[in-house]
């Protein structure tokens, strides 16, 4: 066994580069001893070793950001980090201004971001999510409002998908995300891991309730169900993630004695809600190639696709999961590539429903 | 489908020209794209550090070996030196050696895009000698959302002070004071210290330093104490850090820089009563200002009534100052090699920034009495910068934030609380010079000052942190209030906004 678990670690190590791999089994470890054999979690420990970063009001690489606290929402504060552009004029760094919308000419996309961390880990202002909301500001040309939403598993579902729900409204009502000549808030939903499985469902209730959501950006989603599939016995074990480890998110987010078919799960399974005749948001899902999940992302696709929905699929072959963390890499790039021309391309909305595969070059 | 085929270098992956070269960027030796995550590697280390993290997966793979719950856990941000503890922790039995628990760190400025310390500003000012920009962190309510126009008006009135109009800022104080009237809660209140601060520094009716007030001062800061949880998280944690530096020693000296009401002892007493083993000879020398004297000698006689209540042995002795600065070693009649010291400071060095070459005396006094521990916590702000507007803006959020985590149903200990705070503020705001007390800076700024200062770094553990947290949650309710760890350090603060900062220091001793 040890000599088989060598042969990964060597394997993975040549996939990534040496400081993303130092960064991610950094994290790999670290859940691991915050995850109990009998389901609790030490959160006290957890909290502790996350590393955290304070917002800026004074801009810093032409971002500033500033953190919100929602206590109007029936049972809980909502804290979300909403990051800006730097107004060009100096004179206005370090305020805040609340009154007026972000341009009355121009659209600018406003994404509302779910952080990944398997339900469990991570928040808002977790250095490695408040980074890469500032470089999302800064090279796809958005604005970005991270949500702080409650972890399992002490929150199981849908405490995570109600503040969801909670911070597209809140989102929707300011003022001040407003753009265009319309006055509306145009809004994407993007998350990773957990987020990208948060941002499909608060879509699904922005469906419901008529709110409109321009697009879903999914990275790598987190996504299951009970039967085991050829990409998770295929990689079990070998690029940092185990079916071990998904397995006791899973049993930390979902209510107690539901399985992984449950559709918060596995939403096209046994127990899934088909999405015909439903007027779902376009999706950009994002899927690594080494990452266990695939086919369970790569199911989501073709679920959306079979009810006739627009959706993008960016397969990028050699990434492991987390290769956003760090822009040392060319999948990095692609991501943020093809996030931009997504939530840029407001016009395509009437384009037909046919959905390109894009690979990465 | 179609699948990429991507090209495979032989000993990495395929990273473009730009990247490479923000890797190899030297960031005091780290690696800068992980500074910006929160972790402290050395480019020349990143090897190292992988394969001591393999060596602990396949060690946990095992199945056999597995860390306990109470493992304590020390500054995360030095990823070498946390797989090292680890690696010793699972594997007691190598041959090897603990490793430092106080690993030394260069603190030279991050150049590039690291987050923090952050980069410049661009306002227009002089840089002072020491400036070490904050991010001026901004938590924004519900209700700041109709009081923006207020915060504008009161930056706007700074900005005509600091221009020297007098006029349009005399207008503008005004319009202030209307605007604040028509607001409520926690934006209210602050917003009239800070319009009555600006409206003192234009029409100079500066407030006096505590002259005469100092027994009210002493007032003020117990129901401070009673009523938030700031003071008692300041108090908690510097006397975990002094237990753990004390551990089985038999003799135990601290010197409270500003003894107060003493209101941190009691419970050190009673730590150190219930010690394994039995407690030490504890010692307490507590200094005051000249207008405090008399009730000083009342503290100590209380906490040796506490003691002899518990069985622990008591010395006290007073020492009476007008400023930290006149302290000299031999007033402290240290009893080398038989006691174990511990210096603390709470909320008192700032002041001594008020005057030049006070703390370089302070620094040197410490060192000279060769402590075992320095136990430091100070206000996580930048309030002392050389540009009036720039330290305006900053405390304007900080007691935002603050005066937002006192909000609640009203009572006379928050009552007393608020004006506690808005002293602070009337100093901040409307005085200068050696008059300007309330010169806080940020834990950047402190660790620079006692690293130059010829001290290291203690870390302050995981088992501090829970415990802390775990105080908070009894004591303080609403769950706004965190506690946060950053490179050996603890911070209390409120919402995503660190409000103080614990450190904990010793000698540097070296060669």
């Amino acid at each position: 066994m040890a000599a088989a678990n060598e042969d990964n670690l060597n394997e993975c190590k040549r996939i990534v580069p040496l400081n993303t791999w130092v960064l991610i089994s950094n994290f790999k470890l670290a859940y691991t001893l915050l995850r109990r054999p009998d389901g609790s979690f030490n959160r006290h420990l957890a909290e502790f070793l996350d590393r955290k970063v304070p917002p800026n009001s004074f801009p810093l690489d032409g971002v500033f950001s500033f953190d919100h606290l929602d206590s109007s929402s029936s049972s809980t504060n909502l804290l979300t980090r909403i990051y800006l552009p730097a107004p060009l004029d100096p004179s206005r760094h370090g305020t805040v201004d609340l009154t007026e919308p972000l341009s009355t000419t121009e659209i600018v996309p406003v994404l509302i971001f779910f952080h990944g961390g398997s339900f469990t880990h991570s928040s808002a202002n977790s250095a490695i999510y408040d980074t890469f909301c500032r470089r999302l500001v800064t090279i796809c040309g958005v604005v970005v409002v991270s949500v702080d939403y409650r972890r399992s598993p002490e929150h199981r579902y849908p405490c995570a998908y109600d503040d969801g729900w909670n911070a597209l409204r809140w989102v929707k009502s300011r003022i001040w995300l407003q753009s265009g000549k319309d006055s509306n808030v145009y809004v994407y939903l993007a998350g990773d891991s957990s987020g990208g499985n948060i941002a499909h469902n608060v879509a699904l209730r922005a469906t419901k309730e008529g709110v409109k959501v321009l697009g879903n950006i999914l990275l790598h989603p987190m996504f299951g169900g009970q039967e085991r599939t050829l990409s998770e016995k295929r990689l079990d074990g070998k690029y940092f993630v185990t079916i071990q480890d998904r397995d006791w998110y899973w049993r930390a987010f979902l209510p107690q004695g539901e399985d992984r078919d449950h559709p918060a799960c596995n939403p096209f399974g046994p127990r899934g809600q088909s999405l015909g005749g439903v007027n779902f948001p376009k999706s950009l899902v994002v899927v690594a190639g080494l990452d266990l999940v695939q086919d369970w992302q790569l199911a989501y696709v073709d679920g959306l696709k079979k009810t006739g929905h627009h959706v993008n699929l960016l397969y990028l072959e050699q990434a492991t999961i987390g290769f956003y963390f760090l822009p040392n890499n060319d999948h990095f790039r692609c991501l943020m590539d093809e996030l931009k021309k997504f939530v840029h391309s407001m016009e395509d909305d009437t384009l037909s429903k046919s959905s390109p595969i894009l690979l990465t070059p | 489908m179609k699948r990429e085929h991507s090209h495979r270098e032989t000993s990495s992956v395929k990273v473009d020209s730009s990247s490479m070269t923000a890797n190899k960027e030297e960031a005091g030796g780290f690696d800068e794209l992980l500074v910006v995550l929160g972790y402290k590697v050395r480019s020349s280390d990143m090897a190292d550090v992988a394969h001591k993290l393999e060596q602990l997966e396949m060690v946990l793979d095992d199945g056999i070996s597995h860390l306990s719950d109470d493992t304590v856990h020390y500054n995360p941000s030095d990823l070498s030196g946390w797989v090292d503890s680890l690696l010793f922790d699972l594997n007691p039995t190598c041959d090897q050696v603990k490793p430092d628990q106080d690993s030394e760190y260069e603190l030279s400025a991050i150049p590039g895009s690291a987050a923090y310390p952050p980069g410049k500003r661009t306002r227009t000012g002089s840089d002072s000698p020491t400036t070490t920009t904050t991010t001026r962190s901004m938590v924004v309510l519900d209700s700041q959302e109709t009081g923006v126009r207020l915060v504008h008006a009161l930056l706007a009135c700074a900005e005509a002070v600091q221009q020297n109009n007098l006029k349009l800022a005399d207008v503008l104080v005004k319009h202030v004071g209307l605007l604040a009237s028509s607001q409520a809660g926690a934006m209210r209140k602050v917003a009239t210290y800070f319009a009555e601060g600006l409206a003192r520094r234009i029409y100079r009716i500066y407030p006096h330093d505590d002259v005469g007030l100092s027994s009210f001062s002493d007032t003020l800061q117990i129901h401070f104490y009673e009523s938030c949880p700031y003071l008692k998280f300041a108090h908690f944690t510097a006397n975990q850090a002094i237990l753990e530096s004390f551990a089985t020693a038999e003799k135990v000296h601290v010197i409270d820089l500003g003894l107060n009401q003493g209101l941190q002892w009691p419970a050190l007493i009673q730590a150190l009563a219930l010690r394994p083993g039995g407690p030490p000879d504890f010692r307490l020398t507590g200094i005051g200002s000249s207008l405090t004297g008399q009730s000083i000698q009342e503290v100590g006689w209380k906490l040796g009534q506490l003691a002899n209540a518990v069985g622990v042995n008591f010395e006290f002795k007073s020492i009476v100052l007008n400023s930290l600065s006149d302290l000299k070693p031999e007033m402290l009649e240290i009893r080398t090699g038989s006691e174990s010291i511990a210096v603390n400071s709470v909320f008192e060095l700032h002041r001594l920034l008020a005057h030049p070459g006070s703390i370089d005396n302070i620094l040197f006094t410490i060192k000279s009495i060769k402590p075992d521990i320095i136990t430091v916590v100070e206000q996580e702000a930048d309030h002392n910068g050389s540009v009036f507007l720039d330290r305006f803006t900053e405390s304007l959020h900080y007691y935002s934030s603050l005066f937002d985590s006192l909000e609640g149903p009203p009572s006379q200990d928050r009552v007393m609380s608020e004006l506690y705070l808005g002293r602070q503020i009337l100093n901040l705001v409307a005085c200068e010079g050696e008059d300007r007390v309330e010169r806080h800076e940020t834990l950047v700024q402190w660790r620079n000052r006692f690293s130059m200062g010829g001290f290291k770094p203690v870390n302050i553990g995981s088992y501090a942190y829970k415990q802390a947290s775990m105080l908070l949650a009894l004591y303080a309710g609403a769950d706004g209030y965190k506690v946060e760890e950053h490179e050996g350090c603890l911070l209390l603060g409120w919402q995503t906004r660190p409000l103080i900062a614990t450190s904990a220091w010793r000698l540097n001793r070296v060669g």
